[in-house]
């Protein structure tokens, strides 16, 4: 498959793409342990269709890989091209959440 | 695809064949998973619809950014027939409603008009002449996918373009047959029953056109040219949405030009009577255009962004 050149779509903290590469950083889960994953954490319901959007978009550009099927359920886990862009897509958040927690008088430093 | 349950996997009738044999599986465990033994809500396939339709919209390089460059080169490249598509519709609505603008319009106001029409003229001609050589380019393509697979994965959108042709056909032979009879087009007449056959005819017409872009897309999309090929076709393309641009622009100024100095031609056709500047027929050709140009603005676009994706070795 082609390397896709597509805007990886990791900028704002919904993104399906940033919440499934989050998902992933924590180890390989197949679609519907993704699904689940993405509620608890973000609480955030991604339909069907837009998880596996994101997922074949993730994929065509190598920043998740498929392993091998369990039944019918697919595994997948993020790749080094993946953690990557996923380290900088939190990096950025960061620092817009820094900024604005030092504007707002919040605690400073929480995030790095 | 294998094991998909039966009651969940109906929802990738939406989604494009390879799509469907690399996720599909997947896809129905999710909602296996998900919705159990009940039916997966209304709000969920209506999101199943939109993104499998999306799918399709990529697989067939319309959309995004998946695949090799010459796919979606081809997929820009049928964006911009498909906006010569509905110039063709505008254009022959445009070429019945301008016939004999000049009997009207003074001599000395003729030239700027008479320009711009001849420039569509030209410019409409250089459309077919860039339309044919498309069809000879792909024409290759086109033999080794039937050599490859047969009729059976087109036969439905050739059948509909052959049977709509003919109906279409046969109502155009009926409707000159008709209007050589009474001596001058019963169409023009004004009465009822012959104002039905017009629109009746037109709407024929324009299936007819509809169906034939429809079956060039259906098939085009199937085929796997080269990349040489799949430039040739971009390429050719880019001619044909500046063809689009001449088009609309010497319609405008043919419009504009006879709104300022013959504008009774929009009304009686009585020379020093009043008329409408905008003629509801010509708002109509004129929006067909304007959406044609845009799509056709954003396929060329497509086209000239992914024809410098190639890389140097496809060049050959």
């Amino acid at each position: 498959m082609a390397r896709s050149t597509e805007p990886p779509g990791l900028r704002r903290a919904n993104d399906p793409p940033l919440l499934i590469l989050t998902s992933l950083a924590g180890g390989p889960k197949h679609g519907y342990a993704l699904s689940k994953d993405i509620e608890e954490f973000a609480g955030a319901v991604l339909s069907p269709g837009a998880l596996y959007g994101a997922i074949t978009r993730l994929e065509e550009r190598g920043l998740i890989e498929p392993l091998e099927e369990i039944g019918r359920r697919r595994p997948y886990r993020i790749t080094a091209a993946g953690s990557a862009a996923l380290a900088e897509a939190v990096h950025e958040m960061s620092r817009v959440a820094n900024v604005g927690s030092a504007r707002l008088g919040l605690v400073r430093g929480i995030l790095v | 695809m294998t094991g998909a349950t039966a009651g969940h996997s109906g929802v990738l009738k939406w989604y494009p064949r390879t799509w469907r044999d690399r996720y599909g599986d997947e896809l129905v465990s999710l909602l296996d998973d998900t919705y159990g033994d009940q039916p997966v809500p209304l709000r969920t396939h209506l999101s199943m619809m939109k993104a499998g339709s999306t799918e399709r919209l990529r697989w067939a390089g319309f959309v995004g950014y998946s695949g090799e460059p010459d796919r979606r080169v081809r997929g820009a490249s049928l964006v911009v027939l498909c906006a010569w598509a509905l110039f063709v519709v505008a254009g022959s609505g445009f070429a019945k409603y301008a016939e004999h603008w000049d009997r009207v319009t003074p001599l000395h106001d003729r030239a700027v008009p008479s320009d711009a029409f001849t420039a569509v003229q030209v410019a409409a001609f250089t459309g077919v002449v860039i339309f044919c050589v498309s069809t000879l380019v792909a024409l290759p393509a086109f033999v080794r996918f039937i050599r490859g697979h047969g009729w059976a994965p087109i036969r439905r959108p050739l059948s509909v373009m052959l049977i709509t042709s003919s109906i279409a056909m046969v109502a155009t032979v009926g409707i000159v047959v008709w209007s050589h009879h009474f001596g001058s087009s019963p169409l023009n007449s004004g009465l009822w029953p012959y104002k039905a056959a017009g629109i009746t005819w037109g709407i024929l017409v324009v299936s007819a056109i509809a169906a034939r872009a429809g079956a060039i897309v259906a098939v085009v999309s199937r085929l796997e040219p080269s990349p040489r090929t799949s430039r040739a076709l971009g390429i050719l393309a880019l001619l044909m949405a500046v063809v689009l641009v001449v088009v609309f622009a010497g319609m405008l100024t043919w419009w504009i030009s006879l709104a300022i100095h013959a504008p009774w031609f929009f009304g009686s056709g009585i020379v020093g009577t009043a008329g409408s500047r905008a003629p509801p027929a010509m708002i109509i050709f004129g929006a067909l255009m304007a959406v044609g140009l845009v799509l056709g603005t954003c396929g060329a676009s497509r086209v000239v962004l992914n024809l410098g994706e190639f890389s140097p070795s496809e060049h050959g």
